[in-house]
């Protein structure tokens, strides 16, 4: 089963959607809606987010790429729920800056409360599996609390989506696709194999730390095959058998418009 | 999580804002792995599983083997509590959207590193005590001008006069509200003395600003 959040005839619902894309809402209302119809507004599908972990040089193959040695221990940074956004929905690009690059990564949301978890019963713990774009602009990169927050705490910047999947539909979540499109060209095209630290390790590494709380989430990090993405762009990160998120670029004053 | 924190949502510390911390460090900041000092304030969150109250017994940390570490430390900032939302304000505007003033103590690991985001160090359980009140802003005239002493065992180990910050606090709500947008009941914790104090179990920690109050927590595992 699928779950998520969406807004349908100015109705803001819980939805399950089954195997063969029903849609039923949390009261059993089932809605004669396709799930690609416009009518749908997609929000994140976790409903009250907690804290956002997320992994940088998570990927064999990425850490080449950014010329890193592979990390000993999980490199986590935090993030909130302002960078949050849904399915269709956009994401701004600062205005004077030379390289921002999407991260499509697997999420594991958390399902309930633990400390000192076992490797071997994190799933235990995992509510589902979703797809995030973790934007990140380089420009702004210090070496202080790298990946620092204003490369990674931006409004907008974490679209998330369109689903949540049960962990239980998932056999092996790291033996799946993933790949990235720009305006509909692949640019990016990985597995989830090649993760170096995999859920139930990142869960250990976490609990050994603090409580991890329902409404938290993984972000697990990307695979190599990052490019610089522009306003009017169409991102579209895919996980096999999880989802496709897609996402439209724009600048900042179209974003933040009487703010900007 | 604590149940009755005064936090919603959000808090962001600044680290590094000592300007006597900042020099001190400048040589070591123009080496690898730095290489540079920071060009912009120096966040980290303390995630809502941190969050805690006055009065609260602070957990001794344990290593990944289960083993209590060897030492702990804490620093006290001002708490800026955020009133209404507020995105992108100049800092001419910025203390308009501060509704009320806190104490934060900050307990973590010795502050070894600031080169990667310290998880380790900074997000254990409870490790960030808020309180004991939210001070209206109008009792406030100038935050800048206050001063965080931290007393342990009732013995003052810092003394930290705001006017020492590499950035103030209106400054610093700008820059911030240029990367995020805030909401009410989000709090900035603006400047910590560079120094952190050690703190042994069992230690009684008093955070004090005059006219704000005073924070008080106790080490467990004594």
């Amino acid at each position: 089963m699928r779950h998520a959040r969406i807004i349908f005839e100015g109705r803001e619902l819980d939805i399950d959607i089954s195997a063969d894309d029903r849609i039923t809402t949390a009261e059993g209302e089932v809605l004669n809606v396709a799930l690609d119809s416009d009518q749908i507004t997609w929000l994140v599908p976790v409903k009250e987010p907690g804290t956002i972990f997320a992994l940088g040089i998570n990927y064999a193959d990425h850490a080449s790429e950014l010329a890193f040695e592979p990390p000993k221990e999980p490199l986590v940074f935090i993030k909130h729920a302002n960078t949050l956004t849904g399915h269709k929905q956009v994401s701004y690009r600062p205005d004077n800056i030379d390289y921002q690059h999407y991260e499509c990564e697997l999420v594991a949301v958390i399902g309930k409360s633990g400390k000192n978890i076992k490797r071997e019963d994190a799933l235990d713990y995992v509510a589902g599996y979703t797809v995030c774009n973790d934007f990140a602009i380089r420009d702004y990169l210090e070496n202080y609390y790298r990946p620092n927050l204003r490369v990674k705490s931006r409004d907008s910047l974490l679209p998330m989506g369109p689903w949540i999947v049960d962990t239980a539909d998932i056999a092996d979540a790291n033996a799946l696709k993933l790949t990235t499109t720009v305006n509909g060209k692949v640019t990016q095209d990985g597995s989830t194999k090649d993760m170096i630290f995999n859920v139930p390790f990142i869960i250990e590494y976490l609990s050994k730390i603090m409580t991890l709380n329902p409404g938290d989430m993984i972000c697990t990090g990307t695979p190599h095959g990052i490019v610089d993405c522009q306003p009017g762009d169409t991102v579209v990160c895919s996980i096999e058998d999880i989802c496709s998120l897609e996402t439209r670029m724009v600048s900042e004053q179209e974003y933040y418009g009487d703010k900007y | 999580m604590t149940a009755n924190t005064l936090v919603n949502s959000k808090l962001v510390c600044v680290a590094l804002n000592d300007k006597a911390q900042l020099a001190a460090l400048e040589g070591a900041f123009n080496e690898a792995p730095y290489k540079k000092p920071p060009t912009q304030p120096v966040l980290y969150y303390k995630p809502r599983n941190t969050w805690s109250v006055n009065g609260a017994e602070i957990e001794w940390a344990k290593d990944f083997d289960g083993v209590d570490v060897p030492a702990m430390a804490v620093g006290a900032s001002l708490g800026v509590v955020i009133g209404k939302e507020i995105c992108r304000v100049s800092a001419e505007d910025a203390l308009d959207y501060v509704v009320g003033y806190t104490l934060v103590s900050d307990f973590s690991l010795p502050e070894e590193s600031y080169y990667r985001p310290d998880i380790k160090g900074k997000c254990l359980d409870g490790s960030a005590p808020v309180g004991p009140t939210i001070v209206p802003a109008d009792q406030i005239s100038n935050p800048d001008a206050l001063r965080v002493t931290l007393s342990v065992n009732g013995h003052l180990r810092s003394n930290f006069e705001l006017s020492g910050m590499q950035r103030g606090v209106a400054e610093l709500i700008s820059i911030i509200s240029h990367i995020m947008t805030l909401q009410p009941g989000e709090m900035i914790a603006v400047g910590f003395a560079g120094d952190r104090v050690a703190v042994a179990k069992g230690d009684r920690v008093d955070a004090q600003i005059e006219g704000v109050g005073t924070l008080t927590n106790t080490l467990g595992g004594a």
